[in-house]
């Protein structure tokens, strides 16, 4: 395999765009501009993102990895807020899982001497974590929030035989966690099996020895598998107390009472 | 036993009742009138905008929220029962304060008139009459004061809702229970109740004995729900 890829190999690249692009014609799909618009907004992220890596990695380690993972924290914190922007303290609630799962995956990492605290070694498992955090955590309130609506009478059911919040809501948390999780054990069952994972590739690539790359792949998939197992528990824990008054009541089933109540009326 | 001072919340506007002990009072009324907003308001799952609402002469908010839940029984329109068998229904909220004791699903089962070989039957696996009777069991099983009924028979066929009828008039005669039932079923109030009172458009319009108040209604509403 060639050490580098030339920018004239790179232009080739515009094959793989015309393929689906063709598709869309024959077929009148009507996805030309954004399959064209997608494939070109992707390179120029990438070749942004490369360029910052090259400066980050260049930056003192000190400066660097903090800096970025901040930044990786705040995008990835907004990104799964959408899922649950209606609720109360929502961002708070993801910032601060975050930040305490990336602090302790990186504590680990560099207390058992698995990565070394470089940028080019930090950034990029990092982000995995976040990246894959972030996701955890967006499933979990978006599945909270079904779960919470298709269970309103089950809920109010268990609250009016005197459950409290945490009783009345044990199902759904078990079911938000256990939806979270699933696909997770899913992956690292079949991890190698299906698909070669990315960070493997991408070392073996690189040149690195297959064995080797292995390792690497062992100490992120696990620590994925943990941060996203711990992302999806901390939210569920701390989001469903907002489903609910200070005097145990449901707040959607409340709001959605009175509003049924006037409409019926009016 | 319980009493309502010009409460309000929503389109519910200034509802003064009370319903004395053993009393069988049926809410009835058109369709959203807020018979059922009176029943979560009176099991705290909502509070009221205004007024107050007094449980054997104190106000409702000196009691524990959980406490006065369990005294006072919420029978929902739909069974609502939790995955699992009948027996994990009827267990749950004894087993909330630690007072379920073994061998008392025999009892609670005699009451609403199941086999005892539902126990270990899986909710799911059950007929609709049939988890109606588990989840008025669930709610029994608190051993509540006051039972309040939100349309229990509404989606039974005719004679599951008769069956079901008959299960809770034996249940108020040998337990001493009082009970507010909403229906908007005529044929039930007359049936079921003792004292009557009708709803319309977020009050109560008239009450009274039953079945006198359907025979000679006072209020021209209720004379046209009853024609109508």
């Amino acid at each position: 395999m060639s050490p580098e890829i030339s920018n004239q190999s790179l232009l080739f690249l515009i094959v793989f765009v015309v393929v689906p692009l063709s598709l869309s014609y024959f077929y009148q799909l009507g996805m030309s501009r954004s399959i064209l618009t997608s494939s070109i907004r992707g390179t120029i992220q990438l070749f942004a993102i490369g360029y910052i890596l090259t400066f980050l990695f260049d930056l003192n380690a000190y400066i660097g990895i903090p800096l970025m993972i901040t930044v990786m924290i705040i995008i990835a914190s907004f990104h799964a807020r959408k899922k649950g922007r209606d609720l109360p303290y929502v961002l708070p609630t993801l910032l601060a899982g975050l930040i305490m799962i990336e602090v302790s995956v990186l504590s680990l990492w560099l207390l058992f001497d698995m990565v070394e605290f470089v940028p080019s070694e930090v950034i990029p498992m990092s982000g995995m974590v976040i990246g894959n955090s972030m996701v955890a955590m967006g499933l979990a309130l978006e599945r909270m929030k079904t779960e919470f609506a298709e269970n309103n009478g089950r809920i109010l059911a268990a609250l009016s035989l005197g459950a409290e919040p945490k009783q009345a809501s044990h199902l759904i948390v078990q079911r938000t966690l256990n939806a979270a999780l699933i696909p997770n054990v899913d992956r690292i069952k079949t991890i190698g099996l299906v698909q070669l994972p990315g960070m493997m590739t991408g070392l073996i690539l690189g040149g690195v020895a297959p064995i080797m790359a292995i390792k690497y792949q062992l100490v992120i998939s696990l620590s994925i598998f943990s941060s996203v197992s711990l992302s999806a528990m901390f939210v569920t824990l701390v989001m469903y107390k907002h489903f609910f008054t200070k005097d145990k009541q449901v707040l959607e089933s409340k709001e959605a009472f009175k509003e049924y109540s006037s409409r019926d009326n009016a | 036993m319980i009493e309502f001072k010009n409460v309000s919340y929503g389109p519910l506007k200034n509802i003064s009742l009370s319903v004395d002990k053993q009393e069988i009072a049926i809410l009835f009324g058109p369709s959203g009138s807020g018979k059922s907003t009176l029943l979560y308001l009176f099991n705290r799952l909502i509070d009221p905008e205004q007024g107050e609402i007094f449980y054997k002469g104190k106000p409702i908010d000196d009691f524990s929220i959980t406490g006065l839940r369990q005294n006072v029984g919420l029978l929902l329109q739909s069974p609502n029962l939790f995955p699992g068998s009948v027996l994990d229904n009827l267990k749950y909220g004894p087993s909330l304060t630690g007072s379920w004791k073994e061998g008392d699903e025999k009892r609670l089962l005699e009451y609403v008139q199941l086999p005892q070989d539902l126990r270990d039957r899986d909710v799911d696996h059950l007929s609709g009459g049939q988890q109606q009777r588990v989840s008025l069991a669930r709610t029994l099983a608190n051993e509540p004061e006051v039972l309040l009924l939100d349309e229990p028979t509404s989606a039974l066929d005719n004679n599951t809702a008769e069956e079901i009828e008959i299960v809770l008039k034996e249940l108020i005669e040998e337990k001493g229970l009082t009970m507010v039932m909403v229906t908007h079923q005529l044929d039930q109030v007359r049936r079921m109740g003792t004292k009557g009172m009708f709803m319309n458009e977020g009050t109560i319009q008239e009450t009274g004995g039953l079945p006198g108040m359907l025979d000679n209604p006072e209020t021209l509403e209720l004379k046209e729900y009853l024609e109508g």
